[in-house]
């Protein structure tokens, strides 16, 4: 189980490994705030849709599982988007679309798929978590990069009120050298790009090691 | 007119879904090995979201805001998605080899593409019109449909080249998406 | 999302959803088991965007095999 749970980070990372969830860690990437929002938004999906799929595994007709699993996932989007926009008002603002559309991202359902349709309820909600903080990682990677490099700091604010700066970070030497081309889409483009790679590589290499 | 056609000029290349907007990436790296396969889904997509997005404006209209049940948007939105996919699917089977053959086989990639279920929720957020609903409709896929097909022309050749072996596959394609992206936001402003 | 909750907008609110995933489902129940055409048996998309092997429409994706690496 600790394997599976460690796997999701580096070998097995959902956004870099295997290139699922693109669009919203593409699109999120442009500060922190969003990425740790977006990122416990779809861990906490993720975990309980792996729940109940898992706990419903056995009375679920083998002919329509993928619809029962895209409503029961649609069910928990829109309760999640629900205290999203109570709560977190300027989160909800910022993440806009994307946060309804953690219904068609495909991590959710190729983990139901994969993994909770045929494991029991505690290596599914171990699994979701995982696979959610290894999604998260990954946005952090970007955001950061991406932040850094178009205003050169980083900021986290508290999601609950977004008066209350938590963690600021600037880095003056970098202030002059501000690239605004990375908080746009070729930014975007290109930083995953070099994540992407050095995944790949670092997989590569430690699947070497291993054939040694 | 001239605000319906500057709407859709917008659509196709200043916004366009796929490099400003990040949405239908996955079929956009992974159904764009040749040009024949990007215009089937292209085609496929279109028909797609224009059904799907005159259904989802009418169930809102018709439905939801009458009774006042407006928080069902999203589950009733990716559900007429789903079933308008399976029914398309199904007709097709039935009745046309040669369609099935050229759009049919892209449909079960349509269910889970993002770019549906946002121009469904867009047309509700940017309060459309029925005119401006279809002209939406058609010119958001139009510009996925675009990319897609100018991305295979490219792929063909990427494939062929010689790149880094960690570069290989989607790496290198994003590479060349973010300078699509760069050539693309030669466009802002002129409309 | 200002809206009352009133008794009367949920009861409308799980009859829709239910009559929706009541056709979604017949519907893909139905669209499964209807044959492909002939000689388009074995076509697929062969999509390579993501790596999810179980996915039907991976080019590494096996009919025959119901398993994958994946789990």
């Amino acid at each position: 189980m600790w394997n599976n749970f460690k796997n999701g980070f580096i070998k097995e990372n959902p956004v870099f490994g295997l290139y699922l969830g693109m669009c919203s860690t593409l699109a999120i990437s442009t500060s922190l705030n969003n990425a740790v929002g977006m990122g416990v938004c779809v861990t906490l999906v993720l975990i309980f849709s792996n729940v109940i799929i898992s706990a419903i595994r056995k009375i679920t007709p083998d002919e329509i599982r993928i619809p029962v699993y895209i409503v029961v996932i649609a069910t928990l989007v829109t309760i999640v988007e629900m205290l999203v926009h109570a709560f977190m008002p300027e989160l909800y603002t910022s993440l806009g679309v994307f946060l309804s559309l953690i219904v068609v991202n495909c991590i959710i359902l190729g983990r139901a798929e994969a993994f909770a349709s045929k494991n029991g309820v505690v290596a599914s909600a171990v699994d979701g978590l995982g696979m959610g903080l290894g999604y998260t990682f990954a946005l952090l990677l970007i955001s950061v990069v991406r932040e850094l490099l178009a205003t050169g700091g980083i900021a986290f604010y508290n999601p609950f009120d977004a008066t209350q700066q938590l963690f600021a970070f600037s880095l003056e030497a970098l202030k002059p050298y501000t690239i605004s081309l990375f908080s746009g889409s070729v930014g975007a483009f290109l930083t995953f790009a070099c994540f992407a790679a050095l995944f790949t590589w670092i997989r590569s290499r430690s699947s070497k090691k291993e054939a040694k | 007119m001239t605000e319906l056609l500057s709407m859709a000029l917008a659509a196709v290349i200043i916004n366009n879904v796929v490099l400003s907007q990040f949405l239908g990436i996955c079929p956009f790296l992974g159904v764009s090995k040749n040009s024949k396969s990007a215009i089937g889904m292209g085609v496929a997509v279109i028909f797609v979201i224009f059904g799907a997005s005159l259904i989802t404006y009418a169930l809102y209209h018709l439905v939801l805001v009458p009774f006042k049940i407006e928080y069902m948007q999203l589950i009733s939105f990716i559900l007429v998605i789903a079933t308008f996919v399976q029914f398309t699917e199904m007709f097709i089977k039935k009745y046309s080899a040669s369609l099935y053959k050229s759009l049919g086989i892209y449909l079960p990639l349509i269910t889970t593409n993002c770019v549906v279920l946002f121009v469904a929720q867009d047309n509700i957020t940017q309060g459309y019109d029925l005119i401006e609903t279809i002209v939406n409709s058609i010119s958001v896929p139009l510009g996925f449909m675009l990319v897609l097909y100018l991305f295979s022309c490219l792929r063909e050749r990427l494939d062929s080249a010689d790149t880094l072996p960690s570069w290989k596959g989607n790496p290198v394609a994003l590479v060349v998406a973010a300078l699509m992206a760069l050539a693309f936001s030669g466009f802002a402003g002129i409309v | 999302m200002d809206t009352v909750f009133s008794i009367y907008g949920i009861v409308c609110a799980v009859i829709l959803f239910a009559v929706m995933a009541g056709i979604y489902c017949s519907a893909y129940y139905f669209n499964h088991k209807t044959p492909k055409p002939k000689g388009c048996e074995n076509l697929k998309a062969n999509c390579d965007g993501c790596k999810v092997t179980s996915c039907m429409n991976n080019p590494i994706h096996d009919y025959n095999k119901g398993d994958n690496k994946n789990d």
